[in-house]
């Protein structure tokens, strides 16, 4: 049995107040396991986003709490790195100098700081590209600029917001492949959240399939296939559906609930 | 890859040719219409569809200039006099405006205690305090330096303000994630952040300041030099020359600082980091 990393217990967030108010998320509970590839799967709007941003502690539950190897949350702090749906990337530092900074930041020395930054740079294939700026960039190279950030200061918890969710299908694919490498080669515990039942199979060791909002979980599937996954096996195509089944039917109802958002 | 370095040396040789060939072609097109207009002011002037003792050609004007810089540089010692307030002025009015905006930028409390105010006073035109400070301040350089702070001051607070405010909330939340502390976060995240529109202040800002010092100097009486001071004791000889002298001098001294000082610091940071387009 593997180690709980991140538990969540009886998570409400709520924003804005009166009739202004959202319930993003209602009574959630759920584990992510230590060194697990673990995806969010839900309906769009369903909180998974606002629960990524409670675990990296940008923002805080309204009632409940997440735990991190069994502390309470209640900040962001280096023992997580997390990579931007929009990429976040700081214009005004090169490739090297935005993969550096996480180890500045920490006190590495500068030249130790260096060799480790370019570790990464390489480990995602930038190899080249250290010292162009962030705008010169196209999507992938950008979103492998995140990747490489978020874990040149060696966390321990990986949290992917939607990560290739504003890349184009080719380039999108190729990163999956891209990222399953990587993570095969660190091992790094990680919550990986998506709409795309796809994405979720071919990456995840458990899909945790979330209702439409508030957010809860709606059912949980274990992904026991040998990497790298095949788009089109038997048994991958079985997952897919099963996945695909639970959500259709948050989908169906996030479209009732909230016509006007899709 | 534009920003990797060449290594050649003749390609940067070339590159650098290239770079010079525009920036003549830049300044050419910037001159076209100033040459047009002045030979069309000269032409009127010429026919005497105006007089020329009450609107000088162009012509008249650079001889003006001429006089005035030789044999005694009197338009030298008077610009001279005039840039040193304001750039005391103006170097007042951008440190303390950057660093009152960063404050009401980054900290709520500040900016609802400072928003009020600001927006109150931001419409009040510079010039309307100088009657105020000329009996406060006397009627010397403390009180044209001090007009400059505030035509300076103003633009300055507000756009660095918004541009900290305008800060994507995700790259302070990466910065935090990684461990930043509040310093790391201000320097690294929100000065450079905000780098666009703490420059767009400034540039405003030198145009503020210049205006009003040329206003405090002409209602300033303790002064004897000054370029406003020079437009408006020619009123006394009635000597349309000088005044129009003295107006070449703010125009070409303002779009010089703006090329000059502002131009390099943009080229150098904000563009090359693509948060603006290049000219």
């Amino acid at each position: 049995m593997k180690k709980v990393k991140v538990r969540a217990i009886d998570v409400n967030k709520t924003f804005g107040s009166g009739k202004n108010k959202v319930t993003a998320i209602s009574d959630l509970n759920l584990e992510v396991k230590e060194n697990e590839f673990t995806v969010l799967v839900g309906p769009s709007g369903c909180g998974k986003s606002t629960f990524l941003y409670l675990v990296a502690g940008f923002e805080k539950p309204t009632s409940g709490k997440i735990l991190l190897d069994g502390e309470s949350i209640t900040k962001p702090g280096p023992d997580r790195g997390f990579v931007f749906q929009e990429f976040a990337l700081y214009p005004w530092r090169t490739v090297l100098g935005n993969v550096m900074f996480g180890l500045e930041i920490g006190g590495t020395p500068k030249a130790t700081a260096r060799e480790k930054a370019m570790h990464y740079i390489k480990m995602v294939g930038l190899e080249g590209f250290e010292n162009a700026y962030p705008h010169t960039l196209s999507g992938g190279m950008k979103q492998r600029v995140g990747i490489a950030r978020a874990i040149a200061y060696d966390p321990e918890v990986l949290l992917m917001d939607e990560p290739f969710g504003s890349l184009d299908a080719q380039t999108r694919k190729v990163m999956q492949g891209e990222l399953m490498k990587i993570w095969e080669e660190m091992r790094k515990t990680v919550i990986f959240v998506t709409h795309s039942v796809i994405e979720a199979t071919y990456l995840a060791d458990r899909i945790i399939v979330m209702t439409a909002r508030p957010g809860k979980v709606k059912g949980i599937i274990d992904v026991d296939l040998p990497r790298p996954r095949d788009y089109t096996g038997k048994k991958y195509l079985e997952i897919r559906k099963k996945a695909l089944d639970l959500l259709e039917e948050e989908v169906t109802k996030s479209l009732k609930i909230h016509p006007k958002t899709n | 890859m534009k920003n990797v370095p060449s290594r050649s040396g003749e390609w940067s040789v070339l590159r650098r040719m290239k770079e010079i060939r525009g920036k003549v072609v830049r300044l050419f097109y910037f001159l076209l219409p100033l040459l047009f207009i002045a030979i069309l002011w000269e032409l009127i002037v010429y026919f005497r569809i105006v007089s020329p003792s009450r609107t000088p050609s162009p012509l008249q004007i650079c001889l003006k200039l001429y006089q005035l810089t030789t044999p005694k540089p009197i338009l030298l010692n008077n610009l001279f006099e005039s840039l040193l307030r304001l750039v005391l002025g103006y170097m007042l009015g951008a440190l303390l405006g950057i660093l009152v905006g960063i404050l009401t930028g980054i900290s709520k409390p500040f900016y609802r205690a400072f928003s009020p105010i600001l927006s109150l006073l931001i419409s009040v035109p510079t010039l309307a305090w100088v009657p105020l400070l000329l009996v406060t301040l006397g009627t010397g350089d403390e009180t044209i330096v001090f007009t400059i702070f505030l035509g300076g001051f103003f633009p300055v607070v507000y756009n660095t303000m918004n541009g900290i405010r305008g800060i994507e909330k995700q790259l302070v939340w990466a910065s935090r994630i990684m461990g930043a502390d509040k310093t790391t976060v201000f320097f690294d995240v929100f000065l450079p952040g905000a780098l666009v529109s703490i420059i767009t202040g400034l540039r405003l800002a030198i145009g503020y300041s210049w205006r009003a010092l040329v206003g405090a100097e002409m209602l300033a009486a303790g002064i004897s030099w000054g370029v406003g001071h020079m437009i408006y004791a020619a009123r006394a000889f009635s000597d349309v020359e000088a005044m129009f002298a003295g107006l070449v001098i703010i125009a070409v001294g303002g779009i010089l600082m703006d090329r000059l000082i502002m131009d390099p610091i943009e080229r150098r940071t904000v563009e090359k980091w693509g948060m603006v387009k290049e000219r």
